[in-house]
């Protein structure tokens, strides 16, 4: 036995390893099973899924894609978040810093802002996906309501982060996008106001926007997504072959 | 209970009593009377199961496994390429004072925002999005033709309107990011150059 090899036995063979992994590499059905089941993470799928399931041209693995990027968005996200405070007067200066001095600030917010339009793409894509193959259709009606939701959800933390870096671009886009708000019938003030904060894009709307993308939407998205994965399984699976 | 202890460790049966004898028990025969041997048992799993429905499903891990897996390192090399080699737009420090040339919605609302240029805003900016959800949203319990239709060829209805309204989108979509210029004027991009960023 080679080092490695004994090496590689003292790590599979002590206490802190197998108190980590209940059971070995799985290499047979039975722990294979055993692996996914037993796993906090892989549990979200079956132990078995319908083959037409696992073929890539059947979902793109659009949905799933899209549930990366939204985990991708979140940890490049909170990065920023250490750099950035959601201040008029101090906003545009962050952004420019985390270009600058922060140690792969400007590789983070680009990952993070390429993820986060590559999401509200695939989120479409997938929905549309869904729709060719009718799999709304009963069971899955409800799910697809959430689906809705959950794009609705995408969309509006795009939206909200497209005003942090309190650039000219930011500040023209979210007051040409909250100008539309402005024009809901019966609701036009209130709702304009609620979301600007003011009667146009300032401080408050900053701040606003902020704790919506930082914190409300994304919850709401995780709470979607559980419900959305939930009852995948509990309607019987991916929908059918065609 | 048949049985009864005698001693510890070691029980006898008793004979079954006649009236309460099964047809099982009428067929037991002694063990020297068979006029046959035990030679082999066969399980059930080795014999044709003719009703067993044949399975179509395969194990999660290693064959889903592998192609999320597969999925995510792409996408996420395609980002992380993306992230080297484009930086993300940053424009100067937002100033209420001066509207820039282009203001541009996100993509994503840039169809709607080519909807303002023809219609009321109302129309444009609050009821068409509202209808656009809410029709979404409702999709499933409008179409109620044939439940069980999963093919696009047998719902040619449903699958037309749906392709409709999504070129729709995306045929404003691609005027709003190609076709307008200053002032959200007409203007062609291989004359005026992109007036558009991410």
């Amino acid at each position: 036995m080679s080092f490695l090899e004994r090496v590689d036995q003292g790590i599979r063979q002590s206490a802190v390893w197998r108190s980590l992994f209940r059971n070995p590499y799985p290499n047979d059905e039975r722990s294979r099973a055993y692996a996914v089941m037993n796993n906090v993470f892989l549990h979200l799928h079956p132990v078995r899924v319908r083959q037409h399931a696992v073929k890539f041209a059947y979902t793109f693995c659009l949905g799933g894609l899209s549930f990366f990027l939204f985990l991708v968005l979140t940890v490049t996200g909170v990065y920023l978040m250490f750099f950035y405070a959601p201040s008029a007067n101090m906003a545009y200066t962050n952004i420019l810093q985390i270009q600058t001095e922060v140690p792969f600030g400007l590789l983070t917010r680009n990952v993070h802002r390429w993820a986060a339009h590559l999401m509200v793409f695939f989120v479409f894509l997938h929905m549309m996906r869904v729709f060719y193959h009718g799999a709304y259709k009963p069971p899955r009606e409800f799910n697809w309501v959430v689906g809705v939701v959950l794009l609705f959800l995408t969309i509006m933390l795009s939206f909200t982060g497209y005003l942090l870096p309190w650039d000219q671009i930011a500040y023209w886009a979210i007051t040409i996008g909250t100008n539309m708000a402005g024009y809901a019938p019966l609701f036009n003030t209130p709702s304009k106001f609620i979301l600007l904060g003011g009667l146009e894009v300032g401080q408050n709307t900053l701040l606003r926007f902020y704790v919506l993308h930082i914190m409300v939407f994304p919850l709401l998205a995780a709470i979607f997504l559980a419900v959305h994965f939930w009852r995948i399984r509990k309607d019987g699976g991916i929908s059918g072959p065609l | 209970m048949a049985e009864q202890q005698t001693a510890p460790g070691h029980r006898t049966v008793q004979p079954v009593d006649p009236a309460r004898r099964t047809e099982i028990d009428k067929q037991r025969v002694p063990m020297s009377a068979r006029p046959y041997r035990l030679l082999a048992l066969v399980k059930q799993d080795a014999v044709v199961r003719v009703q067993k429905e044949p399975d179509d499903t395969v194990m999660t891990w290693p064959h889903l496994l592998a192609i999320e897996f597969l999925a995510a390192v792409l996408v996420s090399v395609f980002i992380l390429l993306m992230g080297l080699f484009v930086n993300a737009p940053l424009e100067d420090l937002a100033n209420p004072n001066v509207t820039p040339e282009v203001a541009k919605a996100p993509w994503y609302f840039l169809g709607l925002q080519e909807l303002l240029a023809y219609f009321h805003p109302t129309v444009a900016g609050a009821l068409t999005p509202i209808f656009v959800l809410v029709g979404a949203a409702l999709i499933p319990y409008v179409d109620r033709g044939n439940l069980l239709a999963t093919r696009p060829s047998d719902r040619k209805t449903a699958v037309l309107l749906f392709t409709l309204f999504c070129g729709l989108g995306l045929v404003l979509t691609f005027i709003g990011i190609f076709f307008r210029g200053p002032g959200y004027a007409f203007a062609l991009p291989w004359v005026t150059g992109m007036h558009f960023s991410l």
